[in-house]
């Protein structure tokens, strides 16, 4: 009983501990620049949603959400749609150098993103494609693809080789085996290697603000505009922010009960 | 041979109706342009010095100049300030209804504008149409050949799409956007100054003029020179330390290691100080970042080539910085960026701020603001910047901020033009005025002499006086001596924040720097990537040479404080009147 409650005890400050810059932003969310600047309120005394209101009713601050959530999205599909048979192929068949290959593909994530800007701003717009969603959703595919093989790699392998067998005796041509009986069992996986892409996707800024102007400006580029030469303007800052919380809130939610599988790569 | 009797018929029927719906269409068009033009003069730009009539044409005139590009998108970038948020909001849709060209003018930090601008450079490649830079970067632009200059434009392919009713002349801070060449590189689109700030009541108040007066042996005022910004500043955190209960300090500044550090010093620091030689906009040879020229060459910023990044008075004002911001600032100031320092004065504890921008005159005139009376004019004031032993007459004495359009030749000349129309738009005489009155960045002398602006000036603490003296030129931006402004001015924060943190003497810091500055004006030398007056480096050789010179580098003083002047802020202004 005393030992239940101490750990309650420690749990509860672990939390409060890391949920006291969420709230702080959140708090300021609600409050005019005026009192955030003025004095320590622990409450917003003069709650407002203007903050909010600016981001909503202004379409040059939520095309940034849009935006950035298309080119996140089809990150998400292009990064699975070539890692599951990628991933499939590394821990099936034997060829020869795939040792190699698979570690090689990690190597991509070594490099840090902005070795790839003035290359990747450069062929973007030679081909015409620099400030178009796809063109950063591409950009991110360089990491997310290598990490997604590794996720699913693992879990691809936790699956025995036997089913695949058992399905061809039955008579299952391999698209339908795929599609039908291994997607379905990995799906977990699925889910935590999507989730890694949204991730990486979501917060990554470097590339997404070089690889476009306008069209395509994700929210975090558009979020500078807070700062200008008379100050920061906190409240819509701190709205903004939270904001941007909330989508990877929703994600974590769906795969919440497969995430630590996916630090482990698959291994369980 | 009755269908094909029939056939033309109906082609010519077709024909017909077809081009009368599209002359109507046409028509229709004409009236949506000149309907929305009423609109936006009558509703949204009534407050101008033009009459509706003149303003009408004005607008006219865009709606005719446009014609080729309707129906045409296109993409500009600036900083955020109230101005340009009000161009990006407002101004940017009435372009829009009135043209018939869409734009999107593009918000983000000005660290963001300068990075897109430098990857524009870079890579040739069109990024944005039209860019607003502040002017600091003339240097820079007229040496890399890069920038399509504005008076180029206007005679050139853009001869008739130039405005008749832009009136160059009416702009006052045209000299800072000309080079050395005598072009016009870049269009002022807003401008504010560095200039100081006091609490105006307090230096009203009977008690402390008294003490002040009995302490230092003159009277409280605004200072003239550094050595009676030093007593107030001490008088304040010292002596006076707490009013109606409250503590107070007599000096506010910020000194946290960040880029922004940078910026308090590059923006005319040491010219506050006399650094440099004399010569407006800035001085000749050498500037106030100490970079000295010969012909226009950047050749040294160390004493050792002439140059005076590292000389006395620059030791001087970061000295200044220095202690100021220990002795006189509150603690925190310190750990402070200058967006975290600027609102602190508007909180009340403040009495006064050698550096400060007018660009924070609309956060600080807020209604409830404890440095705002109840009947919402301030109880601040801004008043010239106070000068440094060094300083003499005919230097420049602070920092001007001029936002410019600036315009690629990268850019494809279709794309260029459009956006033209559009950075003429935003300063044309019908709408700038009221940009003014929303965003406190005045442009156009007419704007300023206007009664409006008579009218606004007693909730503006002085920056309509400021802007109407004929004092206002000695405050200008970075000049042309500054080869690549991007290149060196990221070094200051840098060396700076050595002084500030006091791992390093002011005189250790500023030798590091004018060291660093010469070695990137020497790869830009060996590179030899500038087209005109790229840097050629002096050998150097003993400081004393440089020193015993005349003009800048200058020597050390032997008394660095002389006594203290103050002056009443009443007479200031009337000797500003009398000089107009």
């Amino acid at each position: 009983m005393n030992m239940n409650k101490r750990k309650g005890f420690g749990i509860t400050a672990y939390i409060i501990l890391l949920m006291l810059p969420i709230y702080w932003l959140l708090n300021m969310s609600f409050k005019t620049n005026q009192e955030i600047l003025g004095q320590l309120t622990f409450f917003p005394q003069n709650f407002t949603l203007a903050n909010y209101a600016t981001i909503f009713t202004d379409p040059s601050w939520y095309s940034g959400y849009i935006n950035s959530m298309i080119y996140v999205s089809i990150n998400v599909v292009i990064t699975l749609l070539v890692a599951l048979p990628a991933a499939y192929a590394f821990s099936r068949y034997k060829f020869v150098g795939d040792k190699h290959l698979f570690f090689w593909l990690l190597s991509n994530r070594m490099a840090p993103p902005a070795v790839f800007l003035l290359p990747f701003f450069q062929l973007y717009s030679s081909i015409g494609l620099f400030d178009t969603h796809i063109a950063v959703a591409l950009a991110h595919c360089l990491f997310n693809v290598p990490l997604a093989v590794w996720i699913l790699e693992g879990f691809i392998s936790g699956v025995p080789k036997e089913y695949d067998e058992m399905a061809y005796i039955d008579g299952y041509s391999f698209p339908k085996f795929f599609v039908k009986i291994f997607i379905p069992m990995i799906r977990s996986g699925i889910g935590v290697a999507a989730f890694f892409a949204f991730m990486f996707s979501w917060v990554e800024l470097l590339l997404a603000r070089t690889l476009t102007s306008v069209d395509a400006q994700p929210i975090g580029a558009i979020m500078t505009r807070t700062m200008g030469a008379s100050g920061i303007d906190w409240g819509v800052l701190a709205a903004a922010g939270v904001l941007t919380i909330l989508p990877g809130l929703l994600v974590v939610w769906f795969v919440r009960n497969h995430i630590a599988t996916g630090f482990a790569l698959g291994r369980v | 041979m009755f269908k094909n009797n029939k056939y033309p018929k109906a082609l010519l029927l077709t024909t017909a109706v077809g081009a009368a719906s599209l002359g109507m269409s046409l028509q229709a068009h004409a009236d949506q342009y000149s309907d929305a033009a009423e609109k936006w003069v009558s509703e949204e730009f009534a407050t101008s010095t033009l009459s509706k009539e003149e303003q009408l044409k004005e607008m006219a005139w865009f709606t005719e100049a446009a014609k080729q590009f309707r129906g045409m998108e296109i993409n500009v970038v600036s900083e955020t300030i109230a101005t340009h948020e009000y161009e990006s909001n407002v101004l940017a849709k009435a372009f829009t209804d009135i043209t018939g060209i869409k734009v999107n003018h593009n918000l983000i930090q000005e660290g963001d504008v300068i990075e897109k601008l430098q990857t524009q450079m870079q890579s040739g490649r069109n990024i944005f149409d039209g860019f607003i830079n502040d002017s600091d970067l003339i240097g820079t632009h007229y040496r890399y050949g890069q920038v399509v200059p504005i008076s180029d434009m206007i005679e050139g392919d853009a001869k008739d799409l130039t405005l008749p009713t832009l009136d160059l002349e009416d702009f006052i801070g045209l000299d800072f956007t000309t080079a050395p060449d005598g072009k016009i590189y870049q269009l002022p689109t807003q401008q504010f100054a560095n200039l100081y700030w006091f609490r105006a009541d307090w230096f009203e108040r009977e008690d402390l003029k008294a003490q002040f007066k009995e302490r230092y042996g003159y009277d409280l005022g605004v200072p003239v020179n550094w050595s009676a910004y030093e007593d107030i500043a001490e008088f304040f955190s010292v002596h006076v330390k707490e009013i109606d209960g409250e503590r107070v300090y007599g000096h506010m500044d910020y000194g946290k290691k960040d880029p922004s550090l940078g910026w308090r010093f590059t923006d005319a620091w040491f010219s506050m100080a006399g650094g440099g030689d004399k010569g407006l906009p800035n001085g000749l040879p050498v500037d106030e970042w100490g970079i000295r020229v010969e012909d226009c060459r950047p050749v040294g910023s160390s004493v050792t080539r002439g140059g005076a990044t590292n000389a006395p008075p620059a030791v001087y004002a970061t000295q200044k910085y220095v202690d100021w911001l220990r002795k006189y600032a509150p603690p925190e100031a310190q750990g402070m960026t200058f967006s975290e320092a600027g609102p602190v004065p508007a909180q009340g504890n403040i009495a006064q701020q050698i550096f400060w921008y007018t660009a924070f005159t609309a956060s600080m005139n807020k209604e409830g603001l404890p440095v705002v009376n109840a009947d919402g004019t301030p109880k601040w004031r801004m008043a010239p910047s106070p000068k440094g032993p060094y300083w003499e007459e005919g230097m420049k004495l602070g920092y001007q901020d001029v936002g410019s359009w600036t315009f690629m030749k990268s850019t494809p000349k279709e794309r260029r033009l459009a956006a033209w129309l559009y950075a003429q738009f935003t300063v044309a005489k019908t709408v700038s005025l009221k940009k003014t009155l929303v965003g406190l960045t005045p442009i156009r002398d007419s704007d300023i002499r206007s009664e409006a602006m008579t009218d606004a000036a007693p909730k503006l603490g002085g920056l309509v006086e400021f802007y109407r003296s004929p004092a206002r030129v000695q405050w200008s931006p970075t000049g042309t001596n500054v080869p690549d402004y991007p290149k060196l001015a990221q070094l200051w924060w840098q060396y700076i924040a050595q002084a500030a943190s006091g791992e390093r003497t002011p005189q250790q810091a500023l030798d590091g720097l004018a060291e660093a500055q010469d070695k990137i004006m020497e790869r830009l030398e060996r590179a030899n990537v500038q087209d005109i007056c790229g840097p050629k480096l002096n050998e150097p050789r003993e400081a004393s040479y440089w020193l015993d010179q005349p003009g800048s580098p200058k020597a050390k003083l032997v008394n660095e404080k002389p006594q203290g002047v103050t002056v009443a802020y009443e007479e200031l202004l009337k000797s500003w009147e009398q000089t107009e």
